[in-house]
């Protein structure tokens, strides 16, 4: 309960500090997600995720340009925090069946996690966007979709890096066919 | 760092009890969305109006706390303004043609998505984080029955919150650590940045689980055990003050409903 706490608390960090990388600032909100899928279990990233959620809903800044409150999650762009609810158990899930059913593919079952997760925000955020902004499903994935697809594979990318790095030093759920962690 | 745009004042809304406070916010919300004329969106106007003027919220703080969402109020503007086409048209530019349907809508449009805004940023400004924390144990308390863990969802709120900042000045310190050691943040291509953040990363997560850990095992040797018998220093019991306030809501969604049946 209390990690989960602590990861609602490591969302919003990620999301309110923009990293200035080129023009556009840049921020860890789904890498830290990403990170949640793979680390946690899928009642912890739900956990999680959902007080992330509730966080920024009673009005605290902690979602992505430090806005907050229930107007952006009824907002245009709600649906992709709708999304992340959905899609980081999901994903957490996903990504153990694949671990068991597949031991020694640890990648493959942390790329279909994040996948997933990244899938359904996509597809939740798309919907809300397309019908609360009024303009056509194509135009909503212009302005939606289309222009984070490669910063966030990006992030994504570098989430399982440094989940990776995380399951060396002993976080995390165990990896099925991983190589055993040494205990302290 | 700015979190908790909470600004310290003794008004009305400050004092009101955060569990009516929340509640209000989130029906006049919804209650936004009853608006669909020019009128009702007046009324909806003038009911944040007063709440403004009796929330003692300076209005230049207000407007500084709603910059980062004006980006999305002015594109949503500009989206409805382009691409609803009815009415008369009014600027005819090449590709580009403005009517006055679209003009309207946008107007409208753009109107409701500041007033969500200025509601929610209201709620954020006359609300301290206890408040709020306590304001939605006191929501939750009576779905306990059914299995809520009202007071561990509050709890487990509360400690997410205090945990943001600490962690935002653990990652600067984890960032000026690894400065120190020779790791460059600020030069080189998007990718090469974006890869001195990873390492960044995971000591962050390390000291989150970290802190975890140390939290329970502090609690419990404090012999913290959940609700039973815990008592608190703020009491919430509603005054007049609150029931005015719903009464209010219930005046201004009484008359949107009129508009929109046309009984008014």
């Amino acid at each position: 309960m209390l990690r989960a706490a602590l990861a609602a608390a490591l969302v919003s960090v990620g999301a309110i500090v923009s990293v200035p990388i080129g023009p556009v600032p840049v921020t860890l909100q789904i890498l830290v997600l990403a990170v949640i899928v793979l680390l946690l279990s899928p009642g912890e990233a739900f956990a999680a995720t959902a007080l992330y959620v509730a966080l920024g809903a009673i009005g605290l800044p902690v979602f992505s340009g430090a806005s907050g409150g229930v107007g952006v999650l009824l907002g245009p762009t709600g649906g992709f925090l709708l999304g992340f609810l959905a899609g980081a158990p999901a994903g957490a899930w996903v990504r153990r069946r694949v671990g068991l059913w597949l031991p020694g593919r640890p990648t493959l079952a942390d790329v279909a996690g994040v996948c997933l997760l990244v899938a359904i925000s996509y597809g939740l955020g798309w919907a809300r966007l397309a019908a609360v902004t009024g303009m056509g499903a194509t135009a909503a994935f212009g302005v939606g979709i289309a222009p984070f697809l490669l910063p966030d594979a990006v992030k994504v990318a570098g989430a399982i890096v440094v989940a990776r790095a995380a399951r060396r030093a002993g976080l995390g759920e165990p990896v099925e066919g991983a190589p055993a962690i040494p205990s302290a | 760092m700015a979190l908790g745009q909470y600004h310290k004042a003794d008004s009305v809304l400050h004092r009101m009890d955060p569990r009516f406070k929340l509640v209000i916010a989130v029906v006049y919300m919804l209650v936004i969305f009853l608006a669909n004329d020019a009128a009702g969106l007046v009324l909806v106007l003038a009911f944040l109006g007063v709440a403004v003027s009796l929330s003692g919220v300076p209005a230049r703080l207000l407007v500084s706390g709603l910059r980062p969402v004006l980006v999305l109020v002015v594109f949503t503007f500009v989206v409805n303004l382009v691409f609803i086409r009815s009415g008369e048209p009014v600027v005819d530019i090449g590709p580009v043609s403005v009517t006055t349907g679209g003009l309207s809508t946008a107007l409208f449009m753009a109107t409701r998505l500041l007033a969500l805004f200025v509601a929610t940023a209201l709620l954020g400004f006359t609300t301290s984080s206890v408040d709020l924390a306590d304001g939605m144990e006191g929501l939750l308390a009576p779905f306990e029955r059914f299995g809520v863990p009202a007071h561990e969802l509050s709890m487990i709120l509360s400690i997410a919150l205090r945990f943001i900042p600490i962690l935002t000045m653990e990652k600067d310190r984890i960032m000026r650590a690894q400065s120190a050691r020779g790791a460059d943040f600020e030069t080189g291509n998007v990718i090469t940045r974006f890869r001195a953040i990873l390492p960044v990363l995971t000591p962050l997560f390390m000291s989150a689980f970290r802190h975890a850990e140390d939290l329970s095992t502090a609690m419990e040797s404090r012999c913290y055990h959940g609700k039973e018998g815990r008592t608190r220093v703020k009491v919430l019991r509603p005054a007049a003050r609150d029931w005015y306030a719903v009464a209010a809501l219930a005046l201004l969604g009484a008359a949107l409903v009129a508009l929109r049946t046309g009984a008014l």
